[in-house]
């Protein structure tokens, strides 16, 4: 079978498999690097859900914060004010956050480019001000975890990492197959002609509405899974930690400098993303404040400026210039 | 990517190959870059401070440490940096980091009561010491942790200094401080202290008329000023820090309103370049100060020439912060000392049950409450900025001025 192919076809199984399989040989345990590859596996979920509606969708939400941030409430409040395990507070989040990004999309969604991504702005800038004055949720102090069990139960690991790294690699393969599924699907065709051109799309009799608002109440919903495993992780979640346009950009630029709307894009964004923010910080902090963070920056203008299309777009970038040099030689030829 | 991720490493890692055998790593995590990287960056200073002379030899201080290099028999202490940026969920990574990759012995930190409560959750799941020195959140010690060890007087205890003040005064000056307002920048700390200072006050029979909360970095507060000048408390109280301070100071007078009593939580008003930046104008305020340079040379007398080396480092004195960073590596120090071995669990022991003698420290004792680690022995005075300078005004035993009181208006 042409390799090709056989990647198509069996990659993404593949690589899960591998990924699965990383704990079995030791490479995970209580380590820095651990908390490195949960950290990449993690972002490239929420990359990959924001992907879903502003990728695929071509709407550029920069309220992605929200959502996540409902989720990691949800499981907060189950546990620190509910007293239980946060598994209902992660289903009840995920759906409340679903239903939020409806209500909040739908007026939001007769704005179109720049004034839909301003106006997401705004959202969050909102969200986060009610959760700072609202005690019921911890308000400005936010909510702690006491310390727990470990275990599946309390979904919360002291030391040992493999626990959280076995349910970030469950977060992963979840988001990236409901990608995947909607990618190949007829569904995902009609996203992806609502983003090439609505009126096009809506002659053709897609419902643009109703396709935008399933995109991102599925995105809102994946991405408060996310925001779930983040507070079990950290223990702990207040406004500032979640729903902040910081978080936000988090969501967009990793999929933008992986290759937004692509499949492989935030998965490509956060591998590069992820250990340069964690190993700069953690060991280029020594040489002063902030170098770290002066390199991470460098590398996002660069990126920008030279190639726009992302990571992804480094990669296919040569193959398809040579493409269109041997056609525009063809077509010369041709001419002569 | 792995491959420069790979190099970084092992460039680390040969940058910390020459270090010695005799080695104790204790991790620093503050807040290096971020809104406030400065109080951050002054921690890590005064941490450095005492590090130096504990490794070194400095005949002229007249602290046990200074006498001899290093600790135990020759332990030197080796500090490994790390900056949590302000967030908490990067203090958390970065307290595991220190403990599992670097194998500190002890973390100390975080500033941020916000980024310490993490990163000390972390501590005491592995069982592994964390110093604290500033944090003033009252939460903290009231987790009833067991690793935890907090050097600074909470939110709560300089509250009820503020409400025992103004009884004074109401006794004394006859001040008629009858009703009071809050305002505070709403995150952990400020939303704290504000709950603190509202119950003490209504305790003991003042009307709380004003709870204005505002967002950290605000670039204008005059719907703030604005709802205080309508309810006009006599007294205010403020959880307000930095910057945030300057612009609070120059609003009341755009607005042309002042109470007759403002004061500050945990230092927020003590720094020089906010008494530079604000001149006359803010004169008259008042706040908690864990430690003020005037008052260090009148009543600590040690402190004089660790200060000295402190200001080669940053050109500034201590202040309530930084200082009580360096009481918390002083008495980690002390701990390892009398505990007269490594392991953690000594050593711990004996943070939780010793006294010691600390002459950074406004009192000159230090006692930890075990479970939770609040540092029993904390103090702070109320000062008041009068013409430029910090002065202590209560309690009057330390006082080397009279309060002016009420401030004077605009």
């Amino acid at each position: 079978m042409d390799i090709r192919k056989f990647l198509s076809k069996y990659g993404w199984p593949l690589l899960l498999a591998a990924l699965a399989a990383l704990p079995l040989v030791g490479l995970v345990g209580p380590g820095f690097s651990s908390h490195v590859l949960i950290t990449i596996l993690l972002t490239a979920a929420m990359a990959q859900a924001w992907n879903l509606i502003g990728g695929y969708g071509g709407q550029v939400s920069f309220g992605h914060s929200v959502f996540f941030g409902i989720g990691a409430y949800g499981a907060a409040f189950a546990v620190c004010v509910g007293k239980t395990t946060p598994w209902p507070g992660v289903i009840v989040g995920a759906l409340l956050a679903a239903v939020t990004a409806v209500i909040v999309s739908y007026p939001c969604f007769k704005l179109k480019g720049h004034y839909f991504a301003i106006a997401t702005f705004a959202v969050v800038e909102i969200f986060n001000r009610v959760f700072m004055i609202w005690d019921w949720v911890g308000g400005a102090v936010g909510l702690d975890y006491t310390i727990l069990e470990d275990g599946w139960r309390n979904f919360t690991w002291s030391v040992d990492k493999r626990g959280y790294y076995l349910g970030a690699l469950a977060l992963f393969a979840l988001v990236f197959t409901v990608t995947r599924v909607i990618e190949r699907s007829r569904f995902g065709y009609y996203l992806r002609a609502v983003r090439e051109g609505q009126e096009t799309a809506e002659s053709l009799g897609v419902n643009s509405t109703g396709v935008k608002l399933t995109a991102m109440a599925l995105s809102a919903f994946l991405a408060a899974l996310c925001g779930a495993f983040f507070a079990q992780y950290n223990f702990r979640v207040d406004p500032p930690m979640v729903m902040s346009l910081d978080m936000s950009m988090k969501f967009v630029l990793v999929a933008i400098l992986g290759g937004i709307g692509t499949f492989w894009g935030p998965l490509l964004g956060a591998l590069v993303l992820i250990p340069l923010q964690e190993y700069s910080r953690a060991y280029l902090a020594k040489l002063g404040s902030g170098v770290d963070l002066i390199i991470f920056g460098l590398i996002i203008i660069l990126m920008m400026v030279y190639q726009p299309g992302g990571i992804l777009g480094i990669l296919t970038g040569t193959k398809a210039r040579k493409a269109r040099l041997r056609a525009r030689l063809a077509a010369e030829g041709g001419a002569k | 990517m792995r491959k420069i991720a790979a190099v970084i490493l092992a460039l680390a890692l040969i940058a910390s190959a020459g270090a010695q055998d005799k080695v104790i790593k204790i991790g620093t995590l503050f807040p290096m870059t971020g809104p406030v990287a400065t109080a951050g960056q002054r921690c890590q200073a005064a941490v450095e401070t005492i590090v130096d002379i504990i490794n070194g030899v400095y005949p002229d201080l007249d602290l046990p440490i200074a006498k001899k290099a290093g600790l135990l028999d020759g332990y030197r202490i080796e500090l490994v940096k790390a900056d949590h940026q302000g967030k908490p969920d990067v203090a958390k990574s970065e307290a595991e980091r220190l403990y599992g990759q670097e194998g500190v012995f002890a973390v100390i930190g975080s500033y941020n009561s916000s980024a310490s409560k993490p990163a000390s959750a972390v501590a005491e799941r592995l069982q592994k010491i964390f110093m604290c020195g500033a944090s003033s959140s009252a939460a903290l010690t009231e987790r009833d942790l067991k690793y935890f060890f907090r050097l600074a007087p909470t939110d709560r205890i300089e509250a009820i200094e503020f409400v025992h003040w103004f009884d004074e005064l109401n006794k004394s000056k006859k001040a008629g401080i009858k009703t009071v307002g809050v305002i505070y920048e709403n995150t952990e700390f400020g939303k704290h202290a504000a709950d603190e200072a509202k119950a003490h006050a209504q305790k003991s029979g003042y009307k709380v008329v004003a709870d204005v909360p505002f967002t950290v970095g605000a670039t204008n507060l005059n719907s703030e000023i604005q709802k205080l000048k309508a309810a006009n408390p006599d007294a205010l109280f403020g959880a307000v820090l930095g910057a945030d301070y300057s612009l609070m100071v120059r609003t009341m007078k755009q607005f042309k309103w002042k109470p007759k009593i403002a004061i500050n939580f945990c230092s927020g008003y003590q720094d020089q370049k906010i008494n530079e930046q604000l001149g006359k104008d803010g004169w008259g305020f008042m706040g908690s100060a864990g430690y003020t340079p005037e008052f260090g040379a009148r009543f600590m007398k040690g402190v004089a020439p660790v200060e000295a080396y402190f200001m080669k480092k940053v050109g500034v004195p201590f202040d309530s912060n930084s200082i009580q960073e360096a009481v918390a590596i002083y008495v980690l120090a002390l701990a390892i000392e009398k505990a007269g071995t490594l392991d953690t669990e000594k050593v711990a022991e004996v943070l939780r049950t010793a006294t010691f003698d600390s002459p950074l420290s406004m009192g000159g004792k230090v006692k930890f409450e075990s479970p939770g680690g609040q540092n029993i022995m904390a103090r702070s005075v109320i000062s008041q900025l009068q013409d430029g300078a910090y002065k202590t005004v209560f309690p009057y035993e330390y006082k080397d001025a009279a309060p002016i009181y009420p401030i004077p208006k605009w």
